[in-house]
């Protein structure tokens, strides 16, 4: 410790601190008691895990949970790298479609969700009527569970696939056009270039744009909250949506606590897996 | 192994409204199974008309002729052509093995075919015991071996196309490169055209090189032509380094003069001149520059040395001719005492000069 150097640490350790680890040790050292306002916070333990794992609304949220966040890759992913594909990649049309491109990501969370639901309203939004055009006249997303979990993810589509667009079609541009016209000497196919050029020097990339879907809609609140608050009955509430009405609806700070944690440490999990296995599928082989 | 013959290339590209003719009308033939070297400056339409051999661009005008057959339409997958970038290709997601299998998977050859032809192209490179390697962590030399691997895989590549190949390959490697891409070359006599910009690499490795500029072939031949020989005075500045010396010549009744100095001309050089001219340019290889401390009395031009750089085993030093307003360029050996400031005298002997008219050599035979 010689070296002075690490004194240049401490700006950014008293950051770190006040947005991370103080918050996050209050949160753990909260999961240990039963605290309500207005009363001495108590010691129980480990006991709020056990009410958390053994609430049967809280497994639903999570499934719930982890069927969103797979929806949402599943369709972001392929739709974002597919519609980088099909953008220009060069002329004056390329500024303009990346601005149109970034008008949903520069909106707040909150209003896309106001958005969507003037959208959707049954009496005067734009998606029944569209809906009632083409026959399906039974859309009613404050009422249909089915529909209300369409409209969440839709929403979420139109909100964020641009991002993976944007991320896919950097990638892109970084690939020099040598290694096509190489792909064309070698007699590549489109498929074969696609997946022997384009996929394996898209792959970080396209790690950044799941890893981040998947962390932004794992923890997504503002947009559901907005646009069902969670229903009709349970049908969206999604886990952070469960969590703030168990702390706050709730005042179960201990509960919301010890929820906070398990979710912390999935996050984490799933986030660490995706990464690994993004990283070592696909590569080619010998015989 | 194949003949290549290019008819009336010409290539436009067209951006914005703006038209570039980066190729102007090319005729070249290519002996089958000879290494050629495409040279010029950079933007002179090498690389376009490179790319026009393989298949990458088909031309605006004209015809490119495999074996005779016309192939100006086809794609590059069916005229076997191989081509190795500037920019060394090589699959990461595939190791060196998968790479040299690529273009012979993708035509569907049998596997138990692909391992011997893997096996016989990654010996002929050196590359055999690296085969089951990710080429991604190989420096450029070795990149470069790979992408040339990929071309010759094919029993029936008809031509190896070089696109300024040594251009990120470290100085140090870039004999053993060339070396293995010539012993390839010959090893499977098949026809290859190279590109650079760097005439040494393009001498040392063609038996045959072409030189362009604007987009037109301006000569081609052997490296010995294009030195001793060069049609114009681009060529001649081109070839060599530093390239030929030029001064600038008027008439003086039957003689040729230099500012206040008189040119000596044989009888072949003063019979090719046409009086009618303004003047004409001489020009000389500085290795050909004689370069003397006293006049000989031969007419000798006297000049002042304003610069000498050392090369290794020679030395080249820049001499400055008063009333000229020239610079003579010479190569002497490095003995030689050439103080800058010190004054010389340059001897110029009718065998050692070649004369140009309007950017042309003259050609002797003329009368």
């Amino acid at each position: 410790m010689k070296n002075r150097a690490w004194w240049f640490l401490l700006p950014a350790l008293a950051v770190m601190s006040l947005s991370a680890f103080i918050p996050l040790m209050t949160v753990i050292n909260y999961a240990q008691y039963s605290v309500f306002p207005g009363s001495a916070p108590q010691f129980i333990g480990m006991e709020n895990f056990a009410d958390v794992l053994g609430d049967g609304v809280f497994l639903d949220s999570l499934r719930r949970q982890v069927l969103f966040s797979i929806e949402i890759l599943l369709i972001e992913i392929p739709l974002g790298l597919g519609l980088a594909l099909a953008l220009p990649k060069k002329g004056k049309w390329v500024g303009w479609s990346l601005v149109l491109l970034g008008i949903p990501l520069l909106i707040p969370w909150n209003v896309v969700g106001i958005i969507w639901r003037v959208f959707t309203r049954s009496d005067l939004g734009a998606v029944p009527a569209i809906f009632n055009w083409i026959g399906y006249g039974a859309y009613n997303a404050s009422l249909n569970s089915g529909d209300a979990w369409w409209t969440v993810v839709a929403m979420d589509v139109w909100h964020w696939t641009p991002l993976v667009i944007l991320l896919c079609y950097a990638g892109l541009q970084a690939i020099p056009e040598e290694f096509y016209r190489a792909a064309k000497i070698d007699g590549a196919s489109a498929w074969s270039t696609f997946r022997y050029v384009t996929l394996p020097k898209l792959r970080h990339s396209l790690i950044l744009a799941v890893l981040l879907r998947f962390m932004d809609s794992f923890k997504i609140y503002a947009e559901p909250f907005q646009l069902t608050g969670g229903g009709p009955g349970n049908s969206t509430t999604l886990l952070s949506i469960y969590t703030s009405r168990k702390a706050i609806g709730g005042f179960n700070m201990g509960f919301g606590a010890a929820v906070s944690i398990i979710y912390f440490f999935l996050v984490i999990l799933i986030s660490w897996l995706l990464y690994t296995i993004m990283m070592n599928v696909g590569g080619g082989s010998s015989k | 192994m194949a003949k290549i013959d290019l008819k009336n290339i010409t290539h436009v590209y067209k951006s914005g409204g703006e038209e570039t003719r980066a190729v102007n009308d090319v005729n070249l033939t290519l002996a089958e199974g000879t290494s050629n070297a495409l040279i010029g400056p950079s933007g002179c339409g090498k690389t376009t008309l490179l790319n026009i051999i393989s298949g990458l661009l088909t031309p605006t005008e004209g015809q490119v002729l495999i074996d005779g057959k016309d192939v100006t339409e086809l794609p590059p997958r069916d005229r076997n052509i191989a081509q190795v970038f500037q920019f060394p290709v090589v699959y990461d997601s595939m190791d060196v093995y998968g790479n040299l299998a690529f273009p012979l998977r993708n035509r569907g050859t049998p596997e138990g075919e692909i391992e011997g032809r893997v096996q016989e192209a990654a010996e002929l490179l050196g590359l055999d015991d690296r085969l089951h390697e990710n080429p991604a962590s190989f420096g450029p030399e070795w990149s470069q071996l790979v992408s040339l691997g990929r071309g010759i895989i094919r029993h029936d590549t008809t031509a190896l196309l070089f696109d300024e190949p040594m251009t990120d390959v470290d100085p140090g490697r870039k004999l053993t490169l060339r070396r293995r891409i010539s012993q390839a070359q010959k090893r499977l006599e098949v026809t290859a055209l190279y590109v650079t910009h760097d005439q040494h690499e393009a001498l040392t490795f063609a038996e045959k090189a072409a030189v362009m500029k604007d987009g037109q072939i301006v000569q081609y031949g052997s490296p010995e032509e294009l030195y001793e020989r060069p049609v114009s005075t681009f060529v001649g500045n081109f070839i060599g380094s530093p390239g030929m010396n030029f001064i600038d010549c008027e008439f003086a009744g039957e003689d040729l003069k230099a500012g206040k100095f008189t040119v000596p001309l044989n009888e072949t050089m003063r019979n090719s001149l046409d009086s009618s001219w303004s003047g004409v340019e001489l020009g000389v290889r500085p290795n050909l520059v004689d370069v003397y401390d006293e006049p000989e009395g031969g007419g000798e031009i006297p000049a002042e040395v304003t610069l000498t750089e050392h090369l290794g085993s020679y030395q080249i030093i820049t001499l400055k001719v008063e009333g000229i307003g020239v610079e003579i360029k010479a190569e002497l050996p490095l003995e030689e005492k050439t103080d800058i400031g010190s004054e010389k005298f340059i001897g110029l002997t009718p065998k050692n000069i070649m004369l140009f008219h309007n950017g042309e050599a003259i050609q002797n035979e003329k009368k």
